[in-house]
C-alpha cells in the first residue's frame, strides 16, 4: 500500500503524518492524531456524524481521503469553546437540549456553523433543509433546530457589527459575550 | 408548549427535583471530550474484523483462512474450531444464551461463530485480528468460504408454510414457541353475542434501531492478573458481564464490563451479541488489547431488529358502542436464533397490553414465534408495546367507524373509568393509576378538535383530504416485581441496585446499576439524590455503567431507569438519612425519635438551634470519634429496589395529516402529544425523550422498514436504503403533559423513554385512514410511502365502488 | 431482483443479431469488464486454467458465419467468463459460469452464477429477438432474474440497479457497434434477398428453415 507524507493543520496546530492512500480523513484525525471528538456513524457520507470544516467549509471526513486534505486547515469540535467558555453554537445546544447521546452533535454543530455562515438568520425550514445531511436518532431534531436558532440569535449582533465575519477564528469575545451567564 | 431549560445555579435546592435544568453531561459531549468506545486508544492495540455470511441461509462447506493468515499485519484468524479447542483460552459455551424462557420455547443453539450452518447474513464465520482496522477488514475479505446455499424464509407466514426450509433441527416447522394469554372461550362468547365487529389484518414491519454510534468493544486481557476488561457499547453492563462470563468461561469476578459514553441504543445495545464476546476472546488469545467497531453495514446485518408481526385481529361491540371483546392472532418473527430477551417481547411485553386504555371484558391473544433467516429479533424502543398499542388503536379506530361514532366519543366511552384504578385487565396486569380522559381532553383542546372537523368538511369540498388520527396509548415500564418476572420466564430479577456514598467533606457519589446512553441520568439522578439528602445539586456525582464501580445492576431499557433505578437511589439515600439521624441524635444528645430531617439539616424537634448539617454528620461518621456504640463508621448505603408492580404511563397523541390521493403523498400538518408519565424529575429531559420517541414512531409510520429479498438478503442495508428520518421528515411537535403519579414508587414516576415511539405510528396511520375515508381506505401497512397510499386509494376506488380520486362524489363519500 | 427491458438495434436484421449474439467472441468483446468468455470443457471451471487458455487463444471477431458457427453457443453447454464490475466504490471480479438452457432462434435462455470473494450472484436470463415495427431494426427483449449476495448485495438496489442497467445498455450498444463495424450481417444481405440470407444463417447454425417462426 502506497504511503504518503501529508500535513494537516488541525485547529491551528500543524501535524506531519504518513498515511496510506486510502486512509480516510476521519481516521487520520481520530486514530493518528487523537482528535476523537469527531465521530463516525456510517463511513458512507450519509449520516454527517463525521462532519468537520476543511478550509472553512463543512465536509464529511469519512468520504474525504486524508491525502486530499493535505495542506488543508481542518477545524473540529475540539476547537469550539471550552466548557467554561462555550461557543454560541455549543451554548445553543446546551440551552435547548439539542443533544441526548451526543454522538451526532459534533457533526451537527459543524454543519450548523456552515448554515449560519451562509444565512445568519435562518428560518426553521431553512435549518431543517441545511441539516439534510446530518442524522440524529435521539432528539427528533426539534431541539436541534431550536439550538441553531438560539445560536443564530447569540451570533447575530456580532455578525452584523463585524460585517458578517465568520466564526472560523473561534469564538470572538464579541460573539461570546452578552448572553453567557 | 416548549419547556424552557434552567441553569441549575438559578434553582433553589428545595426545587431541584422537578426542575428543567440543563444537563450536566452536555459540556463533555459538546466539546469533543466525551469518550465513546471507538475513541479508546491503548498502546499495542490490535483490531478485529468479522467474516460474515454471504447468504441468509447456507451450509458451510469449508473455510480457508490461509490467504488471510499470510497477509502482512495479520496476527491471527480464528474459526469455531479454534474457539472450542482445548489449546485456546476460555472453556465456556461459546453459544449465546437467551434470558427469557417460555413453556413451549424451543431453545436452539446459537454459537458465536457458525460451525456448520449460517442462518442469517450477520452470522460470523471467522474473525481476523490484525494491526489496524483496514488490514483486519482486508484480511476478512480474503477468507475463503465455501457454501451450499439453502432456501431461506423471511416472514413468519413463510416460515410456517409446509414446504419451508427448516432452520433448526430441534425447532419443528420453524416454530419457536406457541403462547396465549386471556380467555379464549369467554372471548369467543363475547364475539358470538356481539352486535358489531371490526377486523384488521396487518403487518408490523421489522425496524432497525440505527443508534448513531455503531456497536463497538475494546477488550484488554491482563495475563498477569487474569483480569479481562471490556469497554463496550452496552445498555446493561452487569447483565453483559454475567452472560459473557458464561459464554467465554471466564469467571464473572475476573471480568469487568464498562460502558463508556454510549451513542444511543434504543434496545439494540441490550442484547448479548457474538461480536463483543469474540473481541474478549481474541484479547485473551493475544493477551493484549483488541478493538472491534462495527461498520454501519455490519450494524444493519447484526443489530437485532424489532417488531416483525403478522397479525389478524378483531374487536367486538354491543349495540351501544361498548367494546365487549378483542381477539388477536399474531405470528411473530424471531429471526435466526433467540436473542437475549427475544421470547419476552412478542409475549409478555405485547399480550399484556392488549387492553389498551379500555375496559374490555374479554380478551384473547395467541402468538406463535417463528425462526426465520433475518437477524435475531429482539427489543427495539417500545418492544412489544408499540405492536400492541398500534393494534388496539387501529381496531378502536375501525370499531368507531363500524359504530358510526366519532372516534373520540367512542374512545371516551370505553376508557377505563377514573375510579376503577388500580384496574385489573383481562390480560394479567394491574394498571397502577390513570385518568385517561385528561390527556385526551388536553389534546382535543390543543387541536381545536371541533373546528378541525369543520375545516375537514370544507377542505373535502375543495378536494383536499385532511384527516385526524388519535392514539391513546398505554405503556408498561419497569417490569416488576422480580418474582412475577420469574413466573413469566425471566432468567433474571428485574430490581435495580444503587449505592449512595457520602464523603467526609459532605459531597456525594451516587452509583446506580442502570446505564444511560443519552437519557441524562447524570443530571436526573443527581436531582433525585440532592433532593433526598438536602445537599447541593453540584455536590452529587453520579456513576453508572461500570461493573467495577457499581455493586450490581440490571441496566437501562424498557423505560425503567427513573422508576426502578431512581427509586433505588431514593431508598439508598433514605438509608443514609436514617443512619445520619442516629449519628446526629448521638452528637446532639437527643433521642433519634426526636430528630427531624429537612433540607439537609438534622435538628432536635422543638429545638431548631440544636442542629447539624448533612455534611457535618458525614464528617462525624468518618471521623468515628463519637458515634453510637456498635455503629460502624462511614456513611453510605446500598439498596436493591424491587418494585411492587410495573408502572403504566399513558397519553393521547394526535396527528393531523393532509393526503393527496392522486400522488399518495402524506403531509403531517400538526402533531400533538399529551403524555402522562407521572411525576417529572426534569421536564426538559422528558420533552426530549418524547420528541425523539415520536420521531422514531414517525419513521416507522412513513419511512422505515427492513426489507429482505426471498433469499433473506437485506435490501435496505445502508442509510441510503433504510430511511432514518432526517430533520425535514419530522414534524414540529406540540407537547403537553398531565401528571398522575404512580402510587407505588417513592418518586411517583412512570417512565418516558418509549412513550413517543409507542404512540406515534397509529396516530399517523389513523389520520391517514381518516383522510382517506371517502375512498373507503381502512388500513395501509407501514411504512406508508406514496406508492402504497396511492395503491390503496386505487384499489378501494375500484373494488368497493368507493370514490375515485379527483371525482366529485369523493367529497361526500364517507362523511361521519 | 428482476430486470428487464427492450433494446432496439437499428439498421439490422434478426438474423444478423442472432448471429452476433451466438458468437462468444463478440459477446466477450461487447460485455464491459469481461476478460474472457470460454466454453467449459470439463466438469469444473478452473479459472486459472481458463485464464491461461484465454491468453493463448487467438480468436478474432469475424463476420464469417462459418467461423462463428464453429464456436457458437450450444444449448446445454456451459461457458465461463471473468468479469470485473464496478459497484459503488468497489470493483469485484466475478468468476461466472453460465449454462445455455435453451437456444431456439429467436430466443435464448441462460442461467448461471458468479462469485467474487465476498459477493456472489445467481441469475437466469432470457432474450427474444423480433423485428421492430418499422421493419429496419431488431428489438431485443430481455429479462433477468438475479439474486445478489454478500457485500455487493449490501449496497442496496439503488446502487445495484443502475449498475445492472448500465452493463446491459453498454453491452447492446457495443453489439450494435460491432455489428456495424464488422458487417456481420453483410454476408447474408450481400448474398441476395432476405430469405436467402436467413437460410445461410440457418445453415451455418445448423438449423432448418422450418424451425423458423417468421
Ligand atoms: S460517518 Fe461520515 S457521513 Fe456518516
Ligand atoms: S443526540 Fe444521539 S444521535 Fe443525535
Amino acid at each position: 500500500m502506497t504511503e504518503h507524507d501529508i500535513t494537516l493543520t488541525v485547529n491551528g496546530a500543524e501535524h506531519d503524518l504518513t498515511v496510506e492512500a486510502r486512509t480516510l480523513l476521519v481516521h487520520a484525525l481520530r486514530d493518528e492524531l487523537g482528535y476523537t471528538g469527531t465521530n463516525v456513524g456510517c463511513e458512507s457520507s450519509l449520516c454527517g456524524a463525521c462532519t468537520v470544516r476543511m478550509d472553512g467549509e463543512a465536509v464529511k471526513s469519512c468520504t474525504t481521503l486524508a491525502v486530499q486534505a493535505d495542506g488543508a486547515e481542518i477545524r473540529t469540535v475540539e476547537d469550539l469553546g471550552t466548557r467554561h467558555d462555550f461557543h454560541p453554537i455549543q451554548e445553543g445546544f446546551q440551552e435547548e437540549h439539542g443533544l441526548q447521546c451526543g454522538y451526532c452533535t459534533p457533526g451537527m454543530m459543524m454543519t450548523a456553523l456552515d448554515i449560519l455562515e451562509e444565512n445568519p438568520d435562518p428560518t426553521r425550514e431553512e435549518i431543517r433543509e441545511g441539516l439534510e445531511g446530518n442524522l440524529c436518532r435521539c432528539t427528533g431534531y426539534q431541539n436541534i433546530v431550536n439550538a441553531v436558532q438560539n445560536a443564530a440569535e447569540q451570533m447575530q449582533p456580532a455578525a452584523v457589527a463585524d460585517g458578517g465575519e465568520t466564526d472560523d477564528d473561534g469564538p470572538t469575545p464579541a460573539t461570546d459575550g452578552g448572553e453567557k451567564q | 408548549m416548549t419547556v424552557d431549560s434552567l441553569d441549575p445555579d438559578d434553582v433553589d435546592a428545595a426545587d431541584i427535583l422537578g426542575s428543567a435544568i440543563e444537563r450536566r453531561e452536555d459540556p463533555a459531549l459538546l466539546t469533543g471530550n466525551a469518550e465513546y468506545t471507538d475513541d479508546i486508544q491503548i498502546d499495542g492495540m490490535l483490531h478485529m474484523a468479522v467474516v460474515r455470511s454471504q447468504y441468509g441461509h447456507a451450509k458451510l462447506e469449508g473455510v480457508d483462512t490461509s490467504e488471510a493468515e499470510a497477509m502482512d499485519g495479520v496476527h491471527g484468524v480464528y474459526t469455531y474450531e479454534d474457539l472450542v479447542s482445548d489449546e485456546t483460552p476460555g472453556g465456556g459455551s461459546f453459544a449465546l444464551p437467551t434470558a427469557w424462557l417460555l413453556d413451549s420455547l424451543k431453545q436452539v443453539e446459537h454459537p458465536v461463530l457458525a460451525s456448520d450452518k449460517v442462518r442469517h447474513q450477520g452470522d460470523g464465520i471467522a474473525v481476523v485480528v490484525a494491526e489496524d482496522r483496514y488490514t483486519a477488514r482486508d484480511a476478512a475479505g480474503a477468507v475463503d468460504v465455501e457454501y451450499e446455499r439453502l432456501d431461506a424464509v423471511v416472514h413468519p407466514s413463510e416460515a410456517f408454510s409446509d414446504d419451508a426450509e427448516q432452520l433448526h433441527d430441534d425447532a419443528e416447522d420453524n416454530v419457536a414457541f406457541d403462547w396465549e394469554i386471556g380467555d379464549a372461550e369467554k372471548t369467543a362468547d363475547a364475539f358470538a353475542d356481539a352486535s358489531h365487529t371490526a377486523s384488521i389484518d396487518l403487518d408490523n414491519q421489522l425496524l432497525i434501531a440505527n443508534a448513531m454510534e455503531p456497536r463497538a468493544a475494546v477488550a484488554d486481557y491482563n495475563p498477569g492478573t487474569d483480569e479481562l476488561d471490556v469497554a463496550m457499547t452496552t445498555q446493561n453492563p452487569h447483565v453483559h458481564r454475567l452472560l459473557m462470563a458464561g459464554v467465554l468461561g471466564h469467571p464473572e469476578h475476573k471480568l469487568s464490563v464498562r460502558a463508556p459514553d454510549v451513542g444511543g441504543g434504543f434496545g439494540s445495545k441490550i442484547h448479548h451479541y457474538a461480536d463483543e464476546a469474540l473481541v474478549a476472546w481474541c484479547s485473551m488469545m493475544h493477551e493484549g488489547p483488541i478493538k472491534w467497531t462495527a461498520t454501519r453495514s455490519e450494524t444493519y446485518l447484526t443489530d437485532a431488529p424489532g417488531r416483525g408481526h403478522e397479525t389478524k385481529a378483531e374487536i367486538a361491540m354491543d349495540d351501544d358502542g361498548n367494546i365487549v371483546g378483542l381477539r388477536v392472532d399474531t405470528m411473530a418473527n424471531l429471526g435466526a436464533y433467540l436473542s437475549t430477551f427475544a421470547p419476552a417481547v412478542p409475549t409478555y411485553l405485547y399480550g399484556t397490553l392488549l387492553s389498551g386504555q379500555y375496559d374490555i371484558p374479554a380478551i384473547y391473544g395467541h402468538v406463535k414465534g417463528a425462526f426465520t433467516n433475518v437477524p435475531p429479533v429482539d427489543a427495539y424502543r417500545g418492544a412489544g408495546r408499540p405492536e400492541a398499542s398500534f393494534l388496539v388503536e387501529r381496531l378502536v379506530h375501525l370499531g368507531a367507524k363500524e359504530m358510526g361514532m366519532d372516534p373520540v366519543e367512542f374512545r371516551k366511552q370505553n376508557f377505563v373509568p377514573d375510579d376503577a384504578f388500580p384496574y385489573e385487565t383481562q390480560v394479567a396486569v394491574v394498571y397502577d393509576s390513570g385518568e385517561y380522559t385528561k390527556p385526551m381532553d388536553e389534546a382535543l383542546e390543543m387541536l381545536d378538535y371541533e373546528n378541525f372537523r369543520e375545516e375537514q368538511e370544507r377542505a373535502r369540498d375543495e378536494g383536499k383530504y385532511l384527516g385526524v388520527g388519535f392514539s391513546c396509548y398505554i405503556e408498561a415500564c419497569g417490569l416488576a416485581p422480580s418474582e412475577l418476572a420469574g413466573q413469566l420466564g425471566a432468567q433474571a430479577g428485574l430490581w435495580e441496585s444503587s449505592l449512595v456514598r457520602m464523603h467526609p467533606s459532605g459531597t456525594v457519589t451516587a452509583y446506580c446499576g442502570t446505564s444511560g446512553h443519552g437519557q441524562g441520568h447524570g443530571t436526573t439522578y443527581a436531582q433525585i439524590v440532592a433532593n433526598e439528602l438536602g445537599v447541593p445539586y453540584d455536590s452529587v456525582e453520579v456513576v453508572e455503567g461500570d461493573t467495577d464501580e457499581i455493586p450490581q445492576g440490571m441496566g437501562t431499557y424498557g423505560s425503567r431507569s427513573a422508576a426502578v433505578g431512581g427509586s433505588s437511589l431514593v431508598k439508598s439515600a433514605q438509608k443514609v438519612v436514617e443512619k445520619g439521624k442516629e449519628i446526629a441524635a448521638h452528637q446532639l444528645e437527643a433521642d433519634p425519635e426526636d430528630i427531624e430531617f429537612e433540607n439537609g439539616e438534622y435538628s432536635v424537634a422543638g429545638a431548631p438551634d440544636r442542629s447539624m448539617s448533612m455534611a457535618d454528620v458525614a464528617g462525624a461518621a468518618y471521623l468515628a470519634h463519637d458515634i453510637p456504640d456498635e455503629m460502624e463508621p462511614g456513611l453510605e448505603a446500598t439498596s436493591f429496589y424491587d418494585p411492587d408492580n410495573f408502572v403504566f404511563p399513558f397519553g393521547t397523541h394526535a396527528a393531523i395529516v393532509e393526503v393527496d390521493p392522486d400522488s399518495g403523498e402524506i403531509e403531517i400538518e400538526r402533531y400533538v402529544a399529551v403524555d402522562d408519565v407521572g411525576n417529572q424529575i426534569n421536564p426538559k429531559i422528558v420533552e426530549g425523550q418524547i420528541h425523539g420517541g415520536i420521531a422514531q414512531g414517525v419513521g416507522q409510520a412513513l419511512y422505515e422498514g427492513a426489507e429482505y429479498d426471498d433469499n433473506a438478503t437485506l435490501m435496505t442495508g445502508s442509510m441510503q436504503d433504510y430511511a432514518v428520518p432526517k430533520a425535514e421528515h419530522v414534524p414540529e411537535m406540540e407537547t403537553g403533559a398531565t401528571v398522575t403519579p404512580s402510587p407505588h414508587n417513592p418518586l411517583g414516576v412512570k417512565g418516558v423513554g418509549e412513550a413517543g415511539t409507542i404512540a406515534a405510528p397509529q396516530a399517523i396511520v389513523n389520520a391517514v385512514a381518516d383522510a382517506l375515508e371517502p375512498f373507503g381506505v381502512d388500513h395501509i401497512d407501514m411504512p406508508m410511502d406514496a406508492e402504497s397510499v396511492w395503491s390503496a386509494v386505487q384499489a378501494n376506488a375500484t373494488a368497493d365502488g368507493g370514490a375515485e380520486p379527483g371525482s366529485d362524489d369523493a367529497d361526500h363519500g364517507g362523511e361521519r | 431482483m428482476e430486470f428487464s427491458g427492450t433494446f432496439e438495434l437499428e439498421d439490422t436484421t434478426v438474423d444478423e443479431v442472432w448471429l452476433a449474439l451466438s458468437d462468444p467472441v463478440l459477446v466477450q468483446e461487447s460485455l464491459p469488464g469481461c476478460t474472457f468468455l470460454l466454453h467449459v470443457e470439463g466438469e469444473e471451471a478452473d479459472f486459472d486454467e481458463l485464464a491461461e487458455q484465454a491468453s493463448e487463444l487467438d480468436r478474432e471477431l469475424t463476420n464469417d458465419p462459418e467461423v462463428i458457427a464453429q464456436r457458437a453457443f450450444k444449448e446445454g453447454e456451459r461457458y465461463a467468463a471473468l468479469m470485473q464490475v464496478s459497484v459503488g466504490p468497489v470493483n469485484p471480479t466475478f468468476e461466472t459460469v453460465v449454462t445455455i438452457d435453451e437456444r431456439d432462434r429467436p430466443r435464448m435462455d441462460a442461467s448461471g452464477e458468479g462469485s467474487s470473494g465476498d459477493s456472489s450472484f445467481e441469475m437466469s436470463s432470457s432474450m427474444a429477438l423480433s423485428e421492430t415495427d418499422d421493419g429496419d431494426g431488431v428489438a431485443v427483449e430481455w429479462e433477468t432474474q438475479a439474486d445478489v449476495f454478500g457485500k455487493v448485495a449490501g449496497m442496496g438496489q439503488r446502487v445495484i440497479n443502475p449498475v445492472a442497467n448500465r452493463i446491459v445498455k453498454r453491452f447492446f450498444s457495443s453489439v450494435q457497434e460491432e455489428l456495424h463495424d464488422l458487417g456481420v450481417g453483410e454476408v447474408s444481405t450481400s448474398d441476395g434477398d432476405e430469405s436467402d440470407g436467413r437460410s445461410l444463417v440457418d445453415r451455418v447454425l445448423g438449423r432448418s428453415k422450418s424451425t423458423d417462426s417468421e
